[in-house]
């Protein structure tokens, strides 16, 4: 039970803290450590897995090691790959926040934020892009996209608002 | 305090338990409830908080749930606002795994997350803009981005070292200059 324990605990840490570009970029690394070194899972239950993660909200790599963790190792299980995917990653961000709340009148550390915003821009834009293949298989796809730039501009809807409005609409028109 | 971090608490389930697609799906609902409803940051601070979360490795959501907590109410910020983020799903997922799995070739879950998918890309996309309206202050910004966007395209360098060398740039020829924008 502990060596599992363990076993979970290195395994998720590992995949984690190895990828970048938040929890979709990690799945491949904790399908390795899943499937192909730890074999806790065949690649089909992999499969399965991921398809309930993408089927409820929030982020995709804690749902991971919430689902193969508690198949692993009950609750503890759960809860010591969790611990893995979150808080090593966590503790640095909290350093760097401090560290940036701390010198935030500094024009060294102003010059480099200036530097770097248009390269966040950047990549925020492109993860927007990435996602956008194919979420477009049908004009009436084009038409949600419409009415969801109208609902923000004109009518200033909540994001969250218009996501469960258009999950109603799909239930409606695309079943 | 207290009401801090029920705020928090608050603020991040429902940015984590509406939004569909992962952690960076969750871009644009963080900032719905961090910059406009709450207003724990301004824009500019918001892209800030992004540049440190994505020069990290790890899921996202939980890099900037841990910035914002820390940055409002501490470390007890942070537990609070990573809680929020992640336990509901969590333990959807371990309760209802079987379940869910059961229904997640459904059509009826099908069509959701089809009709669900045009949205977050418009969400992010538009936190992209939002974020690119102060984030261009000198032409020289848009040299920066056009050189990240060469260097995401064309080549195999990781976005990592990109956000660093951005940094590193920043200082180098805005970190000296007297004037401050």
């Amino acid at each position: 039970m502990v060596t599992q324990l363990w076993d979970l605990l290195i395994a998720f840490t590992r995949a984690s803290n190895l990828g970048f570009g938040g929890g979709p970029a990690v799945i491949p690394l904790i399908k390795i450590e899943v499937v192909e070194k730890y074999h806790w899972l065949t690649n089909a239950e992999f499969t399965d897995a991921l398809a309930v993660g993408n089927a409820l909200p929030g982020p995709i790599a804690t749902k991971l090691a919430g689902y193969v963790g508690y198949q692993e190792a009950g609750w503890l299980g759960a809860l010591v790959a969790n611990i893995g995917v979150i808080l090593p990653t966590v503790l640095a961000v909290i350093l760097l926040a401090s560290f940036l709340m701390k010198y935030s009148n500094s024009p060294v550390l102003k010059g480099m934020l200036k530097g770097v915003r248009p390269v966040v821009v950047v990549l925020i834009a492109k993860t927007a892009l990435d996602m956008g293949i194919g979420s477009f298989p049908n004009l009436t796809t084009w038409g949600i996209a419409l009415a969801t730039v109208v609902s923000l501009y004109w009518f200033k809807l909540h994001p969250a608002l218009i996501i469960v409005i258009s999950m109603v609409f799909g239930l409606l028109v695309f079943r | 305090m207290l009401r801090k971090l029920w705020n928090l608490f608050i603020g991040f389930t429902r940015a984590s338990n509406l939004g569909f697609g992962g952690g960076p799906a969750l871009i644009p609902l963080v900032k719905a409830e961090a910059v406009d409803r709450y207003q724990w940051l301004d824009d500019q601070e918001f892209t800030d908080s992004l540049a440190i979360c994505n020069a990290l490795p790890g899921p996202i959501a939980t890099k900037m749930a841990a910035y914002i907590g820390y940055k409002i109410a501490g470390w007890l910020g942070a537990f609070v606002a990573i809680i929020g983020t992640v336990v509901p799903t969590v333990i959807v997922v371990m309760l209802l795994g079987s379940l869910i799995m059961k229904y997640s070739n459904s059509p009826a879950l099908k069509a959701m997350l089809q009709a669900v998918r045009p949205v977050v890309v418009v969400l992010v996309a538009v936190t992209a803009y939002d974020m690119g309206k102060k984030s261009f202050p000198v032409a020289s910004s848009w040299g920066i981005a056009v050189v990240a966007v060469a260097l995401l395209y064309l080549s195999n360098i990781h976005p990592a070292f990109i956000i660093v060398g951005s940094m590193v740039f920043g200082w180098a020829v805005y970190g000296r200059t007297k004037k401050e924008t």
